[in-house]
């Protein structure tokens, strides 16, 4: 014993020289050394004001811009027509295209600030946080389950969505926002809200599998997902690729990793009750009744199967070693030690599962069973909603365990003890409290300040991203060395300075980008300028974007006039292909698995609302690049290939939309007019009137027997329909 | 350091290469009203212009050994030490205790403190290499000349889906590109009409890794496995809903190219892309079928394969698909044997010899049929075929008559495609425990299979998040005596 006391004071003596001893504050100055000068690492300076002027120049972006180009000999592109500029920035600002009305309106109204007019009625519109929502998700890498081989339902992480949707909406300023996920229930406890944002600490996938599962190697993975994804969202770094060793690239500690991994190593994921008692009540009651709907069909389903798991267990019981038998025989409390480890195999060994049951059942029993578990899923779709729950990341009653640093990452291979703080590179001291309450505090004001030289130029950069395509560092997630350097760094510190200064309002950033005259570029491609910056890094024209699957998905449901718009709340499973169905991993009955929700007008809203399940996913928005959730997706991926195209022209939900498109025309030209269906096609499928060639091309694919419906379908296929222009 | 930017976003990315003109599309297109119709309305007319398929073959690094790859793999884990890797002294210390010179071993549900349990099947030596195969494969064995065991694997995680991520990703996190992405990734597909990656699940249901098994993580979606089904449609929306005819989509589609040549620019690649994505998907139509379509095999190829016996016949089907696929052009194929149900998948925590004879005996037949047809038809040298799991078993019981999960040592073997035949390579100790001497990772594993298919796994990489990913990750070694 008093050896083990020994080494445990000789430990923790070595720990406290490590943890906190001057040498090895020396010794990580000198590794961070002169990497620690690199640009993303110092502090944001607002650059004067550029030189550039003209008619060109309507905003400061303009002139940052104008001021590169022209140091290149560029000049920007003409302006994108007005058919086009509308539906791009409708597309941009709420995820879905612009009614004919709106297209008409903006055509027609001709006072200098119509634009404007666009803008500011588009970001005011609920659809705008909802097409935020969309990138901020892919960021953090939400899901509406675990992951891994159960990928169990999180039943209440979609408060978490819907709180991004919101914020969003209302412009809440970004440093409030990176608080409340941060550190919401200790910053405004009793706030509602800022409970519910703390899911964003619980939004990657988590492994729960039973199983001789290590508790400190699972609590490690949680910190894992949390580190990763609190370095890449915030700061644009990868603090992650600190967990086995000091960063490779960037002055990036090992121990920093752990230091931010013991911010949050004091708080758990938990689901905490938010319902009021009327909620309570009435859900009880609710849940009481169901409860005994429930019950005679799992009774009679029981009732079925006791024979023959009875019979089964006896025949198989017959065949084991007599010791067993025996033991398995004996009264529980009589059994000797052997005999509790014997009759223990003997069970195992005994129970039949549930493909066996039914196998064995005659014909009849087997229907009847078929058709009580058709009763079943009906009665199971009757549940009622659960009772309004958080699923959030909060401090639990026991102190933060010590955090130390693990060799190679292994929870098992501790080295010395570490302390929650932030990387020293950016911050050489900055106190975070030792208790574990407070520790997500600190660590929230301190991102969400100007005092840290990558908040701001993170989020400003993705913005611009998100508007024009392209980022001006074009890794997102990384500012660090192996990531992109910024093609206009002066033009990103002054939108990170504008955004700071204007009190963290996206939506005031977001206007300042679509206002400038960079963004209403045409997207037309150029061979001159091509020659002198192929990838567009200076901006002399707009990106064309392919739309995501789940913008494709909204803009076909808007086209076709099904689209509901509702907005927010619990998650939507539509059908699904029979192969997807059966991709679901299951031991147990292959029915029921999918409760598809039955009312269709549900089933039409927007992509957001879709229900998200890690390991499976629908063909039509992974064929499109629907990123997976596991790991965070700051730039989605654009390819092109056939099952896109299968997928487009042959799914049971394109050959509906376009029937209801064709429905949909017929209906708006009454009477028997192929001229007027047409252009009401284009004009709700391109936001413009048809060419006269393509009257012409349309004239001769109905000559040739073409009918509406494939028409539809074809137009919906269109380059022009999947691209923003 | 010289750094190059490389945009997060890239899809097609490098090696893609031209591969036909516009000009070919539209004759390709031309079924009566297509290109004639078409070509009057183009104005200016159609100048040729490139096209970019992102799965075009692309030159890999180096000559290589193997062009394509069929991994069989066997869901669960079957037990090393009742198959391919004999261990006379469980024989010895059956219903004992491990010695605790062993240590503690703590697996998904047993902690090691269950008995040794010595094999139920019987081990013959096979073959002029002589190597040893339980009673459990009678006809594989008879195939062992061809194959090239590796019997010190080990994984690092006792559980299902993450070992299975680790054997397909190298990672045991989901999420990470499979080896059929990083392949088809590096080397494209040699077929204009088939998709370059084809997994076919169990019918009965789908492994415990789910579909992350074969996806294609951060790689783009173009390099994700595609399922095959059973049927004469095996790919998800292959076919035009019922009432559409051939003629009738064709039409549909013309009209749909004509459009989209009309938005499109000269230089547009990215477009041209998309036109020729519809002609590729109008093709798969017919050549899908086709490929699937084993009516006219010969009865004796039937034979070989099991098809005309009820336990064989399911398997036995696929194995034949994955020849014909490897046939005409798919880059990698894999197949699953076990999924869904417990009781359809080789995790015998519970009775192992009912569950290990009713497993083997759906897949020993098919698998010696699929080698011995590939050898006839002088595919095997260019066609790698792997036989593996995401773990092994344990040699101490659970249950009685049950083995646990093994990570620490495990077999897979491999045949064609430039291994050495009839070789053996690694070994486990006494007991069949673990990996002695020499092991092997998942990244020695994959760092191998590139190499035989003449890429390196330091030179296949990605950009993601700020790290350049490779399958190998931190690198793995590639197992030299694994190469004839």
């Amino acid at each position: 014993m008093r050896v083990a006391v020994n080494i445990v004071i000789l430990g923790v003596a070595v720990a406290a020289l490590f943890a906190g001893g001057p040498d090895q504050t020396d010794k990580e100055a000198k590794f961070i050394g002169a990497r620690g000068k690199y640009w993303a690492f110092q502090r944001v300076v607002r650059p004067p004001a550029p030189t550039a002027t003209g008619a060109w120049v309507r905003t400061p972006i303009d002139a940052f811009i104008l001021n590169a180009l022209e140091a290149k000999k560029l000049s920007p592109s003409a302006p994108a027509d007005r058919v086009r500029l509308i539906r791009r920035v409708t597309f941009d600002l709420t995820g879905l295209p612009p009614t004919p009305d709106e297209v008409a309106a903006f055509l027609q109204d001709r006072s200098p600030n119509a634009y404007e007019k666009v803008v500011d009625r588009l970001l005011a519109s609920p659809h705008y946080g909802e097409r935020w929502a969309l990138k901020w998700l892919d960021v953090v890498r939400y899901a509406d389950t675990n992951g891994f081989e159960l990928d169990a339902d999180r039943t209440h992480a979609w408060r978490y969505r819907d709180y991004v949707i919101d914020s969003f909406n209302r412009d809440k300023p970004y440093e409030r926002f990176i608080k409340e996920q941060i550190a919401g229930d200790e910053i405004y406890p009793g706030n509602r809200e800022a409970l519910i944002a703390t899911g964003y600490l619980r939004a990657g996938q988590e492994h729960l599998v039973a199983g001789n599962i290590d508790p400190e190697v699972s609590r490690v993975e949680v910190l894992t997902e949390i580190a990763t994804s609190v370095g890449q969202t915030f700061l644009g770094l990868t603090v992650n690729c600190a967990r086995c060793h000091n960063h490779k690239f960037d002055p990036i500690l090992q121990a920093d990793y752990y230091r931010l991994q013991a911010v949050f190593a004091g708080a758990s994921g938990k689901e905490v009750e938010i319902a009021t008692p009327e909620d309570k009540a009435a859900w009880e009651a609710a849940d009481k009744a169901y409860q005994e709907r429930l019950k005679p069909v799992k009774d009679a389903l029981e009732q079925l199967a006791k024979p023959f798991e009875d019979r089964i267990q006896t025949e198989r019981l017959a065949k084991l070693d007599p010791k067993l038998q025996e033991a398995w025989k004996t009264p529980k409390d009589k059994r000797t030690p052997e005999q509790r480890v014997l009759a223990d195999n003997a069970n195992q060994q005994i129970e039949p599962t549930w493909d066996v049951i039914v196998a064995a059942m005659t014909p009849d029993d087997r229907e009847k069973r078929a058709q009580l578990r058709i009763r079943l899923h009906a009665v199971e779709a009757t549940e009622p909603d659960p009772l309004p729950t958080a699923y959030v990341y909060v401090n639990g009653k026991e102190a933060a365990p010590q955090a130390y640093v693990l060799r190679m990452g292994d929870p098992k291979n501790r080295l010395e003890p570490v302390e929650p703080s932030v990387p020293r590179v950016l911050k050489a001291s900055y106190e975070i409290p030792r208790e574990s309450v407070g520790r997500r505090t600190a660590l929230a004001k301190w991102l969400a300040s100007t005092d840290n030289p990558l908040t701001a130029r993170v989020m400003a950069n993705r913005i611009w991203q998100f508007r024009m395509g392209t980022g001006i560092v074009r890794t997102p997630n990384d500012f660090g060395v192996m990531g992109d350097r910024p093609s206009n760094q002066a033009l990103l510190d002054w939108l990170a300075s504008e955004f700071a200064a204007r009190d963290w309002s996206v939506k005031a950033i977001d206007r300042l980008i679509v206002t400038s005259n960079v963004y209403l570029q045409s997207a037309v491609p150029d061979k001159d300028r091509e020659a002198v910056d192929p990838d567009n890094r200076l901006y002399w024209r707009m990106n064309r974007k392919r739309m995501e699957g789940e913008t494709l998905r909204d803009a076909i449901l808007s086209a076709t006039g099904r689209l509901n718009p509702e907005l927010g709340g619990r998650p939507v499973r539509v059908p699904i292909e029979p192969e997807v169905y059966n991709l679901i991993f299951t031991e147990h009955e292959r029915d029921g698995l999918w409760p598809v929700n039955p009312d269709k007008n549900v089933q039409n809203r927007r992509s957001i609302y879709l229900y998200d399940k890690r390991s499976v996913r629908l063909p039509l928005l992974t064929a499109f690049d629907q990123p997976d959730a596991i790991t965070s997706c700051p730039v989605r991926p654009v390819s092109t290939h056939a099952l896109q195209a299968l997928s487009l022209l042959n799914s049971e939900f394109m050959q509906e939309q376009s029937r209801t498109f064709a429905e949909r025309l017929v209906k708006e030209c009454r009477k028997d007019n192929r001229a007027c269906e047409v252009k009401t096609a284009w004009q709700l499928a391109l936001a413009r009137t048809p060419s006269p060639a393509e009257r012409t091309l349309a004239g001769r694919f109905f000559a040739s027997g073409g009918n509406l419906a494939d028409m539809c379908l074809a137009l919906l296929n269109r380059n022009e329909f999947v691209y923003v222009p | 350091m010289s750094h190059k930017p490389v945009s997060q976003e890239c899809s097609q990315c490098s090696g893609s290469r031209p591969a036909v003109t516009r000009r070919d599309v539209l004759a390709r297109a031309a079924h009566g009203f297509g290109a004639i119709a078409l070509a009057s309305l183009l104005d200016p007319p159609a100048r040729a212009r490139e096209r970019v398929n992102a799965l075009a073959a692309k030159p890999p690094h180096f000559q290589p050994k193997a062009k394509s790859v069929i991994f069989l793999f066997m869901v669960g884990a079957p037990s090393h030490i009742d198959t391919f890797d004999p261990k006379p002294a469980l024989e010895k210390y059956d219903g004992q205790l491990l010695p605790a010179s062993y240590g503690t071993v703590v697996s998904e549900f047993t902690k090691g403190d269950t008995p040794l349990l010595k094999s139920p099947w019987k081990f013959r030596k096979y073959g002029q290499c002589g190597r040893e195969v339980s009673t459990l494969f009678p006809h594989l064995a008879e195939r062992v000349d061809d194959l090239c065991f590796v019997r010190s694997f080990y994984t690092e995680s006792t559980v299902h889906a993450p070992a299975m991520y680790q054997v397909n990703t190298g990672r045991i996190l989901m999420g990470y590109p499979s080896m059929g992405s990083w392949i088809t990734y590096g080397l494209g597909s040699e077929s204009e009409n088939l998709p370059a990656y084809v997994v076919m699940p169990q019918p009965e249901g789908t492994p415990e890794g789910g579909t992350p098994c074969w996806g294609a993580g951060f790689l783009p979606a173009v390099y994700q496995g595609t399922v095959f089904r059973p049927g004469p449609n095996p790919i998800i929306n292959l076919r035009p809903p019922e009432g559409v005819t051939p003629e009738r989509q064709r039409r549909t589609l013309d009209f749909l190219q004509s459009m989209n040549e009309m938005d499109t620019l000269d230089s547009d690649t990215e477009m041209a892309a998309r036109i020729s994505s519809y002609e590729l998907a109008f093709r798969m139509q017919s050549h899908a079928p086709e490929a699937v379509d084993i009516s006219r095999e010969t009865e004796a190829t039937r034979r070989l394969y099991g098809l005309d016996q009820k336990h064989t016949s399911e398997f036995g089907t696929r194995c034949l698909l994955a020849r014909r696929l490897v046939e005409r052009g798919v880059r990698f194929v894999q197949i699953y044997s076990g999924g869904g149900p417990v009781s359809m998948q080789w995790d015998a925590h519970s009775n192992l010899v009912e569950n290990h004879e009713k497993m083997g005996g759906m897949t020993d037949l098919p698998i010696a049929g699929l080698l011995a047809d590939l050898k006839q038809r002088g595919l095997l040298q260019d066609t790698l075929v792997i036989w593996g799991a995401e773990f092994g078993r344990l040699p101490m019981s659970q249950g009685g008559n049950g083995r646990d999960h093994n990570p620490h040592g495990f077999t897979m073997w491999f045949a064609g495609g430039g291994v050495k035949p009839g070789a053996s390579i690694g070994e486990t100790d006494e007991m069949g425990l673990r990996g002695v001497g020499q092991r092997y990772h998942m990244r020695d594993f994959h760092a191998t299979i590139l190499q035989l298919l003449g890429l390196d796994q330091n030179r296949l990489w990605f950009l993601h998040n700020g790290r350049n990913e490779k399958l190998t990750d931190f690198g793995g070694n590639v197992i030299p005596e694994m190469l004839a």
